[in-house]
């Protein structure tokens, strides 16, 4: 178990956002040409936009203080060619950079549920799914700000705010100059702001991170939830945290009400001192009044961009919120990875395995890379020093009491964990040497647990491997005893199977599971974790049949409680407290008369006493 | 617009805090409306030269003045508005989410976690956009719209009416373009809520996953889920795109002929230069309302779509519920009973979605039923279960087990026939006294992500520590959580995943015995426990058990062959029922069953 704390959306330390900037930006990267394109349009669109003030002040300077109404339509023609152009600009630009956001959310999403899908199971112990969500969804979203405003737009407003203040220091300098009196104030204000809202928008994205988690978990558990009677907690809980997420939110946005009218305020103060500069200078006349007018347009114009850079200043600060989050997924290592040089199996595989000495617990920090960390005694070590060889093609069976080992010895021959001291070996290679995509080609398991997931009877079987043939489908059902029922529901094998198989019974959902571990052939190793559990002893019995047939020349590892679901193996394991007490076939154990033999005359004396009862 | 009026009863709450940010609104607009003419004024002035120096500096300290003012205004209006937005976000989620605490099973297998989350927290955030930013904007643009209008009329009538005359076609567009918005918007959530379930069930069935190596194919899926949502959204761009270019393209449009026909007027004598500057001023002024409507647009339209896919799950009713004249202080005292009853599901077919595995999410709308009557899944079930004796059922996988004792604990309701409890039909019960009365430990384990002490005790949050422990020690679950690191507090995780199949199986009896229950279900509770434990609970709970009632389903005759009744299901309908004694010399399904048990046990024995 991991002990102690699990992962949490803690708000996390100083981020280095230049750091973040530049590894989002290998992201975008591969569009640089999309982008290139739209910054070139948005140039375009910028350059364009500053004709209309330009045109009306020429016409009013020229024609109309000239009385000459004919003069206007020359001007005119230029006024409305410039706006059919920065409309197709700002089109083109908005398109692209959208398209290109969308893009790079399509790469992130993969990416990210690439990395998820290559962790080990360690990491999904800890991890509510609904975190894992939250990073695909929202915290991604959050991200594409950061194209859609981060890129361009944020490159469009520098350079429209530079072509507004060139233009202005070429036209007057003076006026221009007092006109600028206010940047720096503008500037200061907003890395305080900007400071601010770094805190505020960390904390929105843990809380509704929180929320996820709990959500999904919610509403996974509804049911056990309604029928003990907690509601009412539940929804006291939820508030809770729906409450954190407000007050983050109320936070955020009083700072913005503060931010907004104070960047408002600014720009009027210097629309103020332009006025009254300005004004002298008409009266000087060292400035035209046209000119003035044309200033007083250029300042509101370039308080426009500056507006704009401190509000998408602020929504990064967002994005980089999420990206902290989402870096941090992809840069947790995954705890079981392929070797660099990994060893192919020899062919064919026969499906030896060897156990030597192995030691496992789920506290792998704890134990350390060579479990050096714990002692011998220590009670986290699930499995202690088990050693044992099954020959290829030998029938095995593990049993013990609940809680002994079993299911997590079964889960290290398919390397969903690494083991801490010792080694696993198929056909007497370390399976740490091996790809995993190979070692599971090589091995089917049936999960204590079976898991359906939404879609067709014929799907939940064959998974996405569409070389799996209808026509197989149905014969690994048949064979798995699936097929009676599966022919009697509605559609067959396309009936539509709801998440987790919440319309099937929990015996059906069995079979799916084990017609599914039929259905993908492993050339070797079977193994079945309590396959039959839930299933009536007929079919059972017509399954044990099955299984008979299908591990003839494959390796089979069988756990099951009821000792008669094993008879027909050649051996069997016994686990007690994660060490194995006993190795041996049937006779042996009982002659023996240890842990297997007092098993055993337990089930025996319930059927005894079942039988003089009769 | 037939939506919004979904929002009323969550908007009401706030109507004076909407009421006092629509006043601040309406101020700082009319304080903003001032700012340009104080402007003109001064134009004016030095274009005629009358002007001295400290007329200049009162023009200078009236704009500074009018800023300040309007600075504080928009202060009131952001937190009134936009601060109400994230309340009723916050009303609004709690309201979703006490609903789908009560909503039933038959709502929870039609849809998706993933896509029900989507709605909670997605979906909500568009209509929260729309209803703060979108609705500040809305009122700031259409007062600022009013009063740049009315003062252009004043200014110069006949311009004016060209501008207002050339403005409807801007919201003809927005009509035209608005409609196709939603309907894509409306696709495009859809989609990600397409997305998020399929990481959804991914991530919860991750050991299959990887068990069979599907990684490859899994993170194919998903990308394709990708493509397709970004192929939705790119239509949706192509569209929302255009807003905000084609309202520049127009004002800009307008702004020509105001220049055009202005130039003339000026160059007529009809008007003032410093006219024609306030008009054009003016004219500047409202290109940031028309903007900022297009963009509310965008907002409504986006809102508006995802606020129906958050009423269709506020707006269902929940089909298991209390009925509003159920007796008050019941207490269940355990006689169960039913009376003929039957029950089918409506069954839906799966689209034959080519991708196999998944289909799309989907609204319950979606899924037309297949013609035809479902198939009876019970049928004709007639049994009473005196109060303080056992019932054993046992039946064939999908005979219909679970489904039967659900009806007891109203997870369903029967299609016919009647289930008693002390004699009342469940349906007219109390719900909540109801499920009090009962300890259920179903057939698929759900644990929570807390310690096993809040697990355990999650029926009953005030045990003491003595009944804590009896219950531990009935379950026999003590020994496990002795070795654990925290002992009984030692965190699990989601669903119990840290846990072994039998641990999570104990611990939901601890919890369900817990409850010290009038009823106790266990359907196949004893599935992942060795044989020597499950006898051990057995007999314990034989003990605590005495004078309750007890239902309990199991695959072994060993189980429920003390019990003082068992019936036999099969096809959904009881074929056999008696003591264990009476069932064997019937020599039907149950003595064949319990033969088959023997001969194994014999086989074994050689
Ligand atoms: N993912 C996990 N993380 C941490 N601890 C775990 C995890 N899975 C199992 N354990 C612990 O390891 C021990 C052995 O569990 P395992 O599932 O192997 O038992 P088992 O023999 O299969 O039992 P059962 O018969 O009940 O299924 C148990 O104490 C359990 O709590
Ligand atoms: N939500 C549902 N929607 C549609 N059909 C369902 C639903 N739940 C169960 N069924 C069907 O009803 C039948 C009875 O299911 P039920 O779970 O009651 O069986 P069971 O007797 O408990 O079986 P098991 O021994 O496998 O647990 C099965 O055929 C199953 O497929
Ligand atoms: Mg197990
Ligand atoms: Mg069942």
């Amino acid at each position: 178990m991991s002990r102690g704390q699990f992962d949490d959306d803690e708000i996390l330390g100083k981020a280095y956002d230049a750091t973040l900037v530049r590894r989002l930006g290998v992201f975008v990267a591969p569009y640089w040409r999309r982008l290139a394109l739209a910054t070139a349009l948005m140039f375009g669109g910028a350059a364009v936009e500053l004709a209309p003030p330009f045109l009306v002040k020429q016409a009013i300077d020229g024609p109309i203080a000239a009385r000459d109404p004919a003069g206007v339509l020359p001007l005119f023609g230029l006024y409305a060619a410039a706006l059919l152009a920065a409309f197709g600009f700002r089109y083109g630009q908005t398109y692209i950079v959208q398209s290109v956001g969308q893009q790079v959310m399509v790469d992130i999403r993969t990416r990210i549920f690439s990395h998820i899908q290559r962790m080990s199971l360690a990491f999904f112990d800890r991890n509510p799914v609904g975190r894992l969500i939250t990073r695909l969804t929202n915290d991604v979203d959050a991200l594409n700000e950061f194209i859609t405003q981060g890129t361009v737009a944020l490159l469009g407003d520098l350079v429209r705010l530079l072509f507004i203040v060139i233009t202005m220091l070429l036209l007057n300098w003076r006026l221009a100059l007092i006109s600028f009196i206010m940047f720096p104030a503008v500037m200061l204000a907003s890395s305080v702001f900007q400071r601010i809202m770094r805190g505020v928008y960390r904390r929105v994205r843990q809380r509704i991170a929180r929320i996820n988690a709990f959500l999904n978990e919610q509403i996974s558990g509804v049911l056990v939830t309604q029928l003990f009677n907690r509601e009412e907690q539940s929804r006291i809980r939820f508030a809770e945290l729906s409450r954190d997420y407000l007050a983050a939110q109320l936070e955020s946005n009083r700072t913005f009400a503060v931010f907004f009218p104070l960047i408002n305020f600014l720009s009027v103060t210097a629309l103020a001192l332009l006025l009254y500069f300005g004004g002298q200078a008409v009266l000087a006349d060292v400035a035209t009044l046209g000119m003035l007018v044309a200033f007083i347009q250029y300042t509101d114009q370039a308080f426009q961009p500056i507006r704009q850079i401190a509000e998408r200043y602020n929504t990064f600060q967002s994005a980089m919120a999420s990206a902290e989050r989402v870096f941090r997924v992809l840069d947790t290592p995954a705890t079981v990875v392929d070797p660099e040089h990994p060893r192919a199996l020899p062919s064919p595989v026969r499906g030896e395995i060897t156990f030597e000495n192995v030691w496992f617990t789920y506290d792998a920090e704890a134990a350390g890379p060579d479990g050096s960390g714990l002692a011998d005694t220590d009670d986290r070590w699930v499995l202690r020093g088990i050693s044992f060889t099954i020959p290829a093609g030998q029938a095995v069976a593990v049993v013990g009491a609940t809680g002994a080992g079993k299911t997590s010895l079964v889960s290290l021959m398919a390397r969903f964990y690494d083991i801490q001291r010792g080694s696993i070996k198929l056909d007497g290679i370390d399976i740490r040497e091996l790809r995993q995509a190979e070692l599971r080609r090589h091995v089917s398991a049936v999960p204590q647990d079976p898991v359906c997931f939404s879609g067709s009877i014929a799907s939940n079987i064959r998974l996405h491997d569409e070389s799996i043939s209808d026509e197989q489908v149905r014969r690994a059902a048949e064979i798995a005893r699936a097929a009676p029922f599966i022919e009697r529901l509605p559609g067959g094998y396309e009936y539509e199977v709801r998440e987790r198989g919440s319309n099937l019974s929990v015996g059906q959902r069995q079979l799916l599971a084990f017609a599914r571990a039929i259905a993908f052939n492993p050339e070797v190793l079977l193994i079945l974790d309590e396959a039959t559990s839930s299933v009536d002893t007929e079919t059972e019995a017509l399954m044990q049949e099955a299984l008979e047939r299908l591990i003839q020349g494959r390796t089979s590892i069988v756990i099951a409680h009821r000792l008669s679901t094993i008879r027909h193996v050649d051996r069997i394991l016994v686990l007690h407290k994660g060490r194995l007490v006993e190795d041996g076939s049937h006779e042996e154990l009982l002659a023996k008369r240890g842990y297997y033999y007092r098993l055993y005359q337990l089930q025996f004396a319930e059927a005894g006493e079942l039988r003089t009862e009769n | 617009m037939d939506q919004l009026r979904r929002l009323w009863p969550f908007v009401r709450r706030y109507r004076r805090r909407l009421l006092i940010g629509a006043l601040c609104a309406l101020a700082a607009t009319a304080v903003a409306a001032m700012i340009p003419q104080i402007v003109r004024f001064a134009v004016d002035d030095l274009n005629t030269r009358g002007v001295v120096l400290d007329r200049l500096v009162q023009y200078g300290g009236l704009l500074l003045l009018a800023a300040l003012v309007e600075g504080v205004l928009r202060y009131g209006q952001r937190t009134q508005i936009i601060g109400t937005s994230h309340l009723i976000d916050f009303d609004m989620r709690e309201a979703l989410f006490a609903k789908l605490l009560t909503l039933d099973q038959g709502f929870f297998t039609t849809m998706h976690t993933g896509d029900l989350m989507t709605r909670v927290t997605n979906d909500l955030s568009a209509v929260r956009m729309f209803l703060g930013p979108g609705v500040s904007n809305l009122l700031g643009s259409t007062l600022l719209l009013l009063t740049a209008a009315t003062l252009m009329f004043l200014t110069n009538p006949m311009l004016a009416a060209i501008v207002v005359l050339l403005l409807p076609m801007v919201a003809v567009l927005f009509v035209v373009i608005g409609g196709r918005m939603r309907a894509i918007f409306r696709k495009v959530q859809d989609q990600f809520g397409e997305i998020s379930t399929r990481a959804q069930e991914n991530f919860s069935g991750i050991r299959t996953i990887k068990a069979y190596a599907q990684e490859d194919a899994e993170i194919r899926v998903f990308r394709e889920a990708n493509e397709r949502y970004r192929a939705l959204n790119l239509r949706y761009v192509l569209l929302s795109g255009m807003l905000w270019p084609i309202i520049g393209l127009m004002l800009g449009v307008i702004g020509a002929f105001v220049l055009l026909i202005g130039g003339r007027m000026v160059a007529a004598g009809e008007m003032t230069v410093g006219e024609l500057v306030l008009f054009n001023a003016y004219l500047a002024q409202l290109a940031w309302p028309v903007i900022a409507l297009g963009w509310t647009v965008d907002l409504y339209q986006q809102g508006a779509a995802s606020l129906v896919r958050i009423s269709e799950v506020l707006q269902r009713r929940p089909a298991i519920a209390s009925p509003p004249d159920a007796p008050r202080d019941f207490v269940v005292r355990g006689e169960v009973e039913f009376r003929n009853v039957g029950l089918r599901f409506s069954h839906n077919r799966s689209n034959g979605n080519s991708s196999g595995h998944h289909t799309r999410a989907s609204s319950p709308a979606d899924h037309p039923l297949v013609s035809g009557a479902p198939e009876w899944v019970l049928r004709h079930i007639s049994f009473r279960v005196p109060q303080g004796s056992s019932l054993g059922i046992v039946g064939a996988t999908g005979a219909g087990k679970t489904t039967l004792v659900n009806l007891l604990a109203r997870v369903r309701d029967p299609d016919e026939g009647q289930v008693l409890v002390d004699g009342h039909d469940v349906r007219t019960l109390p719900l909540d006294a109801l499920r009090r009365g009962i300890g259920y430990v179903p057939q698929d384990t759900f644990l929570f992500s807390v310690p096993i002490r809040e697990n355990v005790t999650f029926g009953r949050p005030d045990a003491t520590e003595d009944q804590i422990a009896h219950a531990l020690a009935v379950s026999r679950l003590v020994n496990d959580v002795e070795q654990f690191p925290d002992g009984i507090d030692t965190l699990i995780g989601e669903r119990g995943v840290t846990l072994s199949g039998g641990q999570k199986q104990r611990t939901a009896i601890a919890r369900a015995i817990l409850r010290n229950p009038a009823i106790l279900i266990l359907d196949d509770a004893l599935s992942s426990v060795d044989t020597h434990t499950a006898a051990e609970i057995l007999a314990g709970l034989r003990s605590i058990m005495k004078g309750r009632t007890s239902i309990i389903i199991a695959q072994r005759i060993a189980t429920v062959k003390d019990a003082d009744q068992i019936i036999v299901l099969h096809n959904g309908e009881i074929v056999e029922r008696g003591t264990h004694r009476e069932l064997l010399d019937l020599g039907g399904r149950y003595a064949e069953m319990y033969r088959r048990e023997l001969l194994r046990a014999e086989l074994e024995d050689e």
